[in-house]
């Protein structure tokens, strides 16, 4: 809860900073790199080591941002956010800051698990039919599991459909079995 | 003085004379007269005393020993009482057993009864639950040997049609939910 506000305060906080939709899309985009690389596990293990002093914590999110080439105001948020001791709630950030934009673009973000890979047009009248439901725009990530053995399942704003075999499978023997 | 009359008269009419004289016989009376005094003055009261004591004696030996008697007859009326009291305390109780024996045969007969009932539905509740299970088990064992032999069957013969088919039946779905 503590960390959930911590990240919203933030993800806020680097919002205000510009009115441009692109150039907030762009550092959501940089801040997700930045998070993937300090929640690393080679990275956490070397941020949380106690003899590490914030200083040297401080300069290291430094030179990662500046490996990433971040742009100024997400490598200035990022030393702010080490400064402050809150390197491991980057990642959080990076979300609460993905939400925070997609409200304000009006979009939402979906999860679709195919059986095998989806032509172009399966994956589009999917997407379709989720934001019909959703009536906003939706970013979907696509991902392949063969235990579904056909069909397909969507994950969207918390909720899941599932048109998949495996589960109407499941749901048959769930059935005969009384 | 009666008994001492023919004394007189022999005296009177002078006896005879080879008898006796009439200072022996002045000296017998005095002598009885003496005699008879002695036996008024000391014996007499002492006998007459003797009797009166003898006689209280006797009335209070027979006024306690009524009394006794008395004593004894009430006691034993008591006893007799008693005994009728006991003879009626033992019927009583006697009764008492008898109907208590009967209410505990009814009683351990009822808890009996109950318990027999009570051991009966629940063995009838377990076997009912006990076949219940085995049959659940049953078919949820050949619900699953019909659900592996499907998946397999499925699995070998899936083609990319039935993959686009189930995909359409999937957005038709989502279509309807976005309809509601």
């Amino acid at each position: 809860m503590k960390t959930s506000k911590v990240a919203k305060r933030y993800a806020r906080a680097l919002m205000g900073l510009s009115a441009d939709h692109a150039q907030l899309e762009k550092w959501g985009a940089e801040l997700e790199r930045l998070a993937k690389i300090v929640d690393a596990p080679e990275t956490v293990g070397i941020l949380d080591m106690p003899t590490v002093t914030l200083q040297a914590r401080v300069e290291a999110v430094g030179k990662i941002a500046e490996r990433l080439d971040l742009s100024y105001p997400v490598r200035a948020f990022a030393i702010v956010a080490a400064r402050h001791s809150r390197i491991r709630e980057i990642s959080a950030m990076a979300e609460r800051y993905g939400r925070m934009l997609d409200d304000l673009l009006g979009r939402t973000r979906a999860t679709i698990t195919f059986a095998r890979e989806p032509g172009a047009n399966e994956l589009q009248s999917v997407v379709a039919a989720l934001e019909a439901i959703a009536q906003k725009r939706v970013i979907a990530t696509t991902r392949i599991d063969g235990a579904l053995v056909g069909g397909a399942v969507a994950e969207l704003e918390g909720k899941i459909y599932d048109g998949s075999l495996a589960t109407r499978l499941a749901e048959a023997e769930k059935l005969l079995g009384g | 003085m009666a008994a001492l009359s023919p004394s007189f008269a022999y005296a009177a009419e002078s006896g005879g004379a080879a008898q006796g004289t009439w200072g022996a016989l002045v000296f017998y009376i005095i002598n009885f007269a003496l005699f008879v005094g002695i036996l008024v003055k000391y014996l007499l009261p002492a006998g007459k005393h003797f009797f009166v004591e003898r006689a209280a004696g006797i009335r209070d030996t027979m006024s306690k020993a009524d009394r006794a008697f008395h004593e004894a007859q009430e006691l034993a009326n008591q006893a007799a009482e008693k005994l009728a009291r006991l003879e009626a305390e033992k019927a009583r109780l006697a009764s008492d057993l008898a109907d208590e024996t009967v209410y505990q045969i009814g009683r351990i007969y009822d808890q009996a009864q109950e318990a027999a009932g009570r051991i009966k539905r629940d063995h009838e509740l377990s076997i009912a639950a006990l076949r219940e299970d085995a049959s659940r088990r049953v078919r949820e064992a050949l619900a699953h040997a019909a659900a592996r032999l499907a998946f397999r069957m499925i699995a070998a013969d899936f083609s990319a049609a039935d993959q686009q088919r189930l995909v359409g039946a999937f957005v038709d779905r989502l279509s309807a939910e976005a309809r509601r």
